[in-house]
């Protein structure tokens, strides 16, 4: 097999990543895997891990990764970071990576439960009637409703909506 | 100098150009010319009959100026230059054109246009030719006597080269012992043999059997004729000028006198004191008074002044057989003149304690290669053991990390290049010796590069030393047993480990020592040099290609790991081509220079500190003239001729003696006097070197450029000066091209950079001006490139057709 396609070109996709990531670049990646062995998250599952991600992207391998699990599973503990020697700022990648994912229509369903909940009522989390009933009981004040229409503006004003929307019809 | 008598000598490459070139014109054209009292035309004139003719013309007096179209101009112009100084006429009245490649080749589907431009070609070389001034040749003293700074592997071996060439040498090495990192190294790859071998000096009657080498301590090093070792000292200050540095040295008090001890270790028995052990990574103890290992050089014990109890103990006065020991000894200032210098203050290695998840600092089980090679040599603190530090047992699990701070761009970038063949050495060394000891190394990329190398790495494969390809994200201690843990993925096998040791040995990168840095800040007192230092902090050298052990400055020379982490091979070769550089340099006795130089008209100079700031040289200072006011100083010795200095003077107060801008004015008017094509003219002034030689190149390989476009060459595109583009335009350019080097190769550093800033000014003036700016471009090339320069040409002409021609009088 090839890797890549001729028109996502590894360097082309490098660039795109470079530009999202205010400069910073994955090409310095020699793939020495002290990332991998400092993620807490690779010991856990081999469902990521950092060194194969930057590899796959760096092979012109965006579509494999973009629609993939693996970039959604870092948890920014920022140990790669710190201690990666060439200075790829791997977490930054992963939140590039999942902003790209999330345009071009690659959205874990858990994702876009929050992102559902959060244009409808402006909340994560649903607030049951048991919440209702159980806050003046610890002393605290009633929830006040949140500025829904606000936060839809500014849904719009970044076409969050539109993303999520097309979510919602694919799935 | 009297009345101006130009000879024009036109060569026609075996009746070559002819075919392109109206020769018969050409002469007509010519003989017209004002001053011009002989032309001449043969095949050629650079050698032979052709030669002679020039040498008589000049002989006889019939001229006084000598201007020739040859076909090789850089061959060409050394010879004809050489005997017109021989026929008595000062050699820098001469000015060769290639008519060929500047004109006949790249035009000779033009045949009469190329022939309009041969006659602007040379028009211009015979007006610049009339304002052409007498130079001198100059002449500056050399000492044939050397310092060389640092006693390792380096600076021995280049000591050694030059007292067998009959200089004068002086030794200076900091530390109390000769043999700098090299001799705490073991063994050396790829000979695996002692560290303290060093080439056995020729004048040694006794090793005059050519053995491939000798310990120090039998070479008979300290009895070379001309050499001069000074351990314990170090430079304080440095001054003079090339040929003739003064050196100020501080010997340190040994307090032991190098002419009585005989080395018998009365002393050490008797001391009372004892202080662990630096040379030996503190896995031992010595003496206040001591001799680190026995095989040193000079073989003379010194007195740790930082410990010892001197008169409240003396012990060692009193034991001592020959009365060697003088306690009261006292530091002295040694001020040496020399021709030459030459730095081998070596590498040292990356300080591990700032990597904190490594813990070199905190777990005593975690030691560097160098800590391990004292393990490793018989002399060393362990007899040869492999131990735990913390325990003192045999250590029988040990894990190398490689590139611990090196390959690493939070603290040195690049590979340090013999770190992976140090840890591959010290793995199959143990493994020889202790075979069931148990070793992984965890590399990025091994790299085993030279010569015999790679059998390194084979052989520990053979010998079951396990690799993983991987870099430990941190070392634990596990807090019950002590015992080590190395985190790390085996990338290969993506596979987690958690590898158990009980050593874990740093392979660090080498960093430019202590000694290379302080060496640096005295070398650039002397010449202000922001360069001297490459961005790692090792020593520069001029031209990593072609001039490796030479610095800016004629007669200091860098060699060793004082330029970047090296091995002993390559190590003493580097010396043996600084010191070769430095007997060259010296040989004579000294410099001669022609004084292509820069000059000041100290009537218009005032005060700025433009030119000395811009010399890449140093060749400038400012000198008092009354109390309140300076003028700026050139040093013949110092200007390489570049004309840096006058593109930046704002006052026109500096300018090059075999380039002033009448001379210059003076070209670019005749170039552009003479059009005879339907084209607007396009004036290219290049620089001579790669942009001279790009313009060479492209008429050499007949590539095609149209004949509108006119070459000038300059020294250096730094000479120029924003109003000369201006006055381009003014007598007649439509175009103006400037052809430097590329921005980080110009041969005088910083000249085609300076250039780019002018033409980006000028093409600012010119928009203002309301001419295009189009009109005026910068091209950064290199000699291979004549492709490029022919297409540029083309390119620039077609742009100002489409431009339509300059009106300057509208733009007033």
């Amino acid at each position: 097999m090839n890797y890549g396609s001729e028109e996502k070109l590894a360097s082309t996709f490098a660039e795109e990543l470079r530009q999202r990531m205010l400069g910073e670049t994955i090409t310095l990646c020699y793939q020495c895997g002290t990332c991998a062995s400092s993620c807490p998250v690779a010991k856990i599952t081999p469902s990521f891990n950092p060194r194969e991600v930057i590899k796959l992207l760096l092979l012109g391998e965006k579509d494999e990764v973009i629609s993939g699990e693996a970039i959604w599973l870092c948890c920014s503990c920022y140990n790669c970071d710190e201690r990666c020697p060439q200075k790829v700022a791997i977490p930054l990648a992963m939140f590039a990576l999942r902003n790209i994912a999330f345009k071009e229509g690659y959205i874990p369903d858990i994702y876009s439960e929050f992102a559902s909940a959060i244009y409808d009522n402006g909340r994560i989390v649903t607030i049951s009637k048991f919440v209702e009933k159980k806050r003046p009981t610890l002393g605290l004040p009633p929830l006040q409703p949140t500025g829904v229409d606000a936060i839809r503006k500014i849904l719009s004003a970044t076409e969050f909506d539109k993303l999520q929307l097309k979510k919602e019809e694919t799935s | 100098m009297g009345e101006v008598k130009v000879g024009v000598f036109l060569a026609d490459c075996g009746n070559q150009l002819p075919e392109i070139l109206d020769f018969k014109a050409l002469n007509d054209f010519t003989k017209k010319v004002s001053d011009v009292v002989l032309v001449d035309r043969s095949n050629e004139f650079w050698r032979g009959e052709g030669l002679q003719t020039i040498m008589t013309a000049v002989r006889d007096g019939t001229i006084n100026r000598v201007v020739v179209a040859e076909s090789l101009p850089k061959l060409s112009e050394v010879n004809i230059v050489q005997a017109v100084e021989e026929a008595g006429l000062n050699p820098y009245l001469v000015e060769v054109i290639d008519l060929k490649d500047h004109c006949a080749w790249p035009h000779r589907e033009t045949p009469k246009e190329a022939t309009e431009k041969a006659k602007a070609m040379l028009l211009g070389a015979i007006e610049r030719a009339k304002l052409l001034d007498p130079i001198e040749k100059l002449e500056f003293p050399v000492l044939k006597s050397a310092l060389v700074i640092g006693g390792g592997i380096a600076g021995m071996q280049a000591a050694v080269d030059l007292a067998d060439l009959g200089f004068e040498v002086h030794l200076v090495e900091k530390e109390p012992f000769l043999g700098g990192l090299a001799a705490r190294a073991s063994r050396f790859f790829p000979t695996d043999d002692c560290a303290t071998c060093i080439q056995s000096p020729a004048s040694d009657v006794k090793t005059i059997t050519h053995t491939s080498r000798k310990c120090v301590y039998r070479s008979g090093f300290s009895e070379i004729p001309n050499l001069s070792i000074l351990a314990n000292s170090k430079i304080v200050s440095l001054e003079g000028v090339p040929g003739n540095y003064k050196v100020t040295i501080e010997k340190k008090p040994r307090y032991v006198d190098e002419q009585k001890c005989v080395a018998c270790d009365l002393c050490t028995t008797v001391c009372p004191i004892e202080v662990p052990d630096e040379y030996n990574a503190k896995l031992n103890s010595r003496k206040a008074i001591y001799m680190n290992v026995p095989n040193l050089h000079p073989p003379v014990y010194v007195i740790d002044e930082s410990v010892c109890k001197f008169h409240d103990c003396a012990k060692c006065v009193e034991v001592c057989p020959t009365n060697a020991i003088d306690l009261d000894q006292k530091s002295e200032r040694i001020t040496l003149n020399v021709g030459s210098i030459i730095v081998a203050t070596g590498f040292q290695e990356f300080d591990s304690s700032i990597i904190k998840e490594y813990h070199y600092d905190d777990y005593p089980d975690v030691i560097t290669n160098l800590e391990l090679a004292r393990m490793i040599d018989g002399f060393g603190p362990t007899d040869g053991m492999i131990i735990r530090p913390s325990t003192r047992k045999p250590a029988k699990k040990i894990v190398f990390i490689q590139c611990v701070g090196s390959r690493d761009r939070r603290y040195n970038p690049y590979c340090s290049s013999i770190c992976c063949m140090i840890s591959l050495k010290h793995a199959t060394l143990i493994k020889s010796a202790y075979p069931d000891t148990d070793i992984t190394i965890c590399y990025i990329d091994i790299r085993t590069t030279g010569r015999e190398h790679e059998d390194y790495y084979e052989k520990a494969r053979e010998m079951g030393i396990k690799f993983v390809k991987g870099r430990p994200t941190e070392i634990s201690r596990d807090s019950e047993t002590g015992r080590l843990i190395v985190d790390v993925e085996d990338a290969l096998l993506r596979r987690f480990l958690e590898l158990d040791a009980d050593l874990v040995v740093l392979a660090p990168a080498m960093v430019p020592s202590e000694g290379t840095k302080e060496l640096a800040q005295i070398v650039r007192s002397l010449s202000r040099f922001e360069a001297f230092l490459d961005e790692d902090g090792f020593l520069k050298e001029y031209n990593a290609k072609l001039r490796p052990t030479e610095t800016k400055l004629r007669g200091i020379y860098i060699c060793g790991g004082a330029t970047f982490p090296k091995d002993a091979p390559t190590t003493s070769l580097h010396a043996h081509s600084a010191a070769l550089k430095a007997a060259k340099f010296m040989t004579t006795g000294k410099i001669v220079k022609d004084q292509r130089t820069a000059v000041v008209n100290e009537e218009y100079c005032g005060d700025c500190v433009f030119c000395p700031v811009t010399c890449p040289y140093g060749a400038i200072s400012l000198v008092p003239t009354t109390e309140e006011h300076f003028v700026a100083q050139v040093s013949d010795l110092m200007c390489e001729g570049c004309g840096i200095c006058v593109g930046t003077c704002p006052l026109n107060a500096i300018e090059l003696r075999h380039s002033r801008p009448t001379q210059m004015l003076a070209q670019m008017k005749a170039l552009t006097s003479v059009n005879g094509t339907s084209k607007p003219l396009v004036l290219a002034i290049c620089c001579s070197e790669c942009g001279g030689t790009v313009v060479d190149s492209s008429g050499m390989a007949m590539m095609r450029y149209p004949a509108n476009v006119r070459i000038m060459k300059v020294p250096c595109t730094g000479i120029l000066q924003v109003h000369q583009f201006l006055e381009a335009f003014e007598v007649g350019a439509q175009g103006v091209m400037v052809v430097g080097c590329k921005s980080d190769g110009c041969h005088y550093e910083v000249g085609s950079q300076k250039a780019e800033k002018k033409v980006e000014l000028a093409r600012t003036l010119l928009k203002e001006y309301g001419i295009a700016p189009e009109r005026l471009e910068m091209l950064n090339m290199v000699f291979i490139e004549g492709n490029k320069f022919a297409e540029a040409a083309q390119t620039m002409t077609e742009r100002l057709e489409k431009l339509g021609p300059l009106q300057l009088t509208e733009v007033s």
